[in-house]
């Protein structure tokens, strides 16, 4: 039985207009699929919103009032858009174009357009365009104990896990009615108690760099059983944020990990006992060497060879990342025939190009981009490639689904290396 | 395909009967973009056992929810291009799926309590599910006598 405030019921009687009413009925059906009995007040959100693929089954002729109605809120009327939650800081995911430039990616000026136009619609209600999957780089940190919503799996982990912060993997169209709201079920990782590891990773490799990081991950996902909540148990080296983020997207690829704790690295995992509430896991397993090596050859394809696309920063890379790799291609100049895109946010983007590193990048003629990725992008804008080197076991792993070119794997240094020859060496 | 019933119990969790052709995924469907075709319903996840197969009108029996928080996103995005499922099993609840459940509207049992519906049902029964009541029917068993 699901009980609201009586804030809530007037929200659900409509007092505070249609657009919330509509979105609290949402949210109350989805309170009883799940089970949940109350809710709870969302403070942070990030939305999987714009003009995504997963809206070509709509008809684009009609308006973005329209669309939004009937995908976000099963209204097969139109409902003006009215202001999002106040109490709730709304802002956009990863988006399905760069905001400035499509020409590069290889997507139409009315994709573009139709994108931007759909992110000013809401962004005019309260959801910020900040287009980003690494959201925590730019100043979305729900606190511990701050109850969030979040469309990016990764950020599900890192706010779950690092910052503490309570929040489930909640579906597109639920997490825009819980900003629309402020609320959603108090339900799963919402719920203190729920929150605990049940699944014992041993850590017999001691991952050092991001891409040991992102493969430990995505090899933690491959053996962890379904609804398993992860501890990582050794006695790790301090990884930094950049660590955790690759560990987090590959471990949300191969997996539906939700929180991941790491002994002596995340606040509820001061060690395994902590982690695991003083109980026995239910399910134990230790990686070794041999798992991550079997990863590496599900990510890289087998094979030396030339290369015409080249992408880096899934997900999202940080300042100081853009610093290392204007490092890397000061004075260098990838490879005629290859394109290498670096992908950001774009206030990022912003204060690297005042600090000099866009510069030093697009010198090299490389491009940094905002916003997206080849996969987020789609087909249209990398199906004119045959060889690929990916960045990130997250774009390896999905971007098989989306091509049929050669997909080889590597860290920062080895994709800029092989931008620079235009060929990938294994 | 011989008669026989089956009944399996759990907690419905969105109301409506809906009959149709099982489909088991073991290790769930992929909610990343472009596992399940926005447009055409068809999965196509890389070693998805049901790799190829049109989800419309479809059982599905699922662990749960994988991958991407886009997950109920593509499956919704598929119902409107009209390739809806036509019901869901899933042994137990997350919010990924819960998600997904509330957006299609369509009857929904989870949280099999001592039984696996996975390790019940196989692709290609025809089954009856009641979101009401939370049971699910066999009509049509594959297996042979």
């Amino acid at each position: 039985m699901l009980h609201l405030t009586d804030y809530e019921k007037k929200m659900l009687s409509g007092e505070f207009g249609e657009f919330r009413q509509a979105a609290m009925r949402v949210i109350c059906d989805y309170a009883r699929v799940l089970g949940a009995d109350k809710l709870c007040t969302v403070r942070r959100a990030t939305l999987f919103i714009g003009a995504h693929h997963y809206l070509d089954c709509m008809d684009m002729q009609q308006d973005y009032t329209s669309i939004f109605s009937k995908f976000y809120l099963n209204k097969d009327e139109p409902i003006p858009f009215e202001r999002m939650a106040p109490e709730c800081a709304s802002q956009t995911c990863a988006a399905a174009c760069d905001l400035y430039d499509y020409k590069s990616t290889n997507l139409s000026k009315d994709f573009f357009d139709r994108n931007n136009n759909f992110l000013n619609a809401t962004s005019r209600v309260g959801v910020s365009i900040v287009n980003s999957c690494t959201p925590y780089y730019v100043g979305w940190v729900p606190l511990m104990g701050e109850h969030f919503v979040t469309n990016e799996s990764s950020n599900t982990l890192m706010s779950n896990s690092v910052f503490g912060a309570y929040g489930n993997a909640d579906g597109v169209e639920t997490a825009v009615c819980s900003a629309i709201t402020g609320r959603t079920p108090y339900w799963g990782l919402h719920v203190r108690e729920n929150r605990y590891g049940n699944a014992l990773f041993k850590i017999e490799t001691q991952p050092k760099t991001q891409f040991d990081w992102d493969l430990l991950g995505y090899t933690v996902g491959r053996f962890l059983p379904p609804h398993g909540k992860p501890i990582l148990s050794a006695d790790f080296e301090q990884p930094d944020i950049n660590m955790l983020r690759q560990c987090f997207s590959s471990l949300a690829t191969t997996s539906a990990a939700e929180i991941c704790h790491i002994t002596g690295i995340t606040p509820e995992a001061r060690d395994e006992i902590d982690a695991l509430e003083g109980k026995k896991p239910e399910f134990e397993y230790v990686i070794a060497e041999k798992d991550i090596q079997e990863s590496l050859a599900m990510l890289c394809d087998e094979g030396s060879g030339p290369v015409d696309l080249v992408s880096i920063g899934c997900p999202h890379l940080s300042l100081e990342e853009l610093r290392d790799i204007a490092w890397m291609l000061e004075g260098e100049k990838v490879a005629k025939g290859t394109d290498l895109w670096i992908w950001t946010d774009y206030a990022t983007q912003v204060m690297a190009e005042r600090s000099g590193y866009v510069a030093m990048i697009e010198g090299s003629n490389a491009k940094v981009l905002n916003s997206s990725c080849p996969l987020v992008m789609r087909e249209e804008s990398h199906k004119r490639y045959s060889i690929m080197v990916m960045n990130g076991a997250k774009q390896a792993h999905n971007i098989r689904g989306q091509t049929d070119a050669k997909v080889y794997f590597g860290d920062v240094k080895a994709c800029i290396k092989a931008a620079l020859r235009g060929r990938w060496e294994a | 395909m011989r008669q026989r019933k089956i009944l399996l119990k759990g907690r419905g969790a969105y109301p409506g009967v809906a009959e149709g052709i099982a489909v088991v995924c073991p290790d769930s469907i992929a909610g990343n973009s472009g596992s399940l075709g926005d447009t055409d319903g068809i999965i196509y996840e890389t070693h998805n056992s049901n790799r190829g197969v049109c989800i419309k009108d479809k059982i599905l029996v699922l662990p749960g929810a994988k991958g991407s928080s886009g997950f109920s996103a593509h499956f919704k995005s598929a119902a409107l291009a009209g390739f809806a499922i036509a019901g869901w099993v899933v042994t137990k609840m997350d919010t990924r799926i819960g998600g997904a459940i509330v957006s299609l509207c369509v009857p929904a049992i989870t949280d099999f309590e001592g039984v696996d519906p996975l390790q019940v049902l196989k692709t290609g029964d025809l089954v009856r599910i009641d979101g009401t009541k939370g049971t699910i029917e066999v009509l049509k068993s594959v297996l042979k006598d």
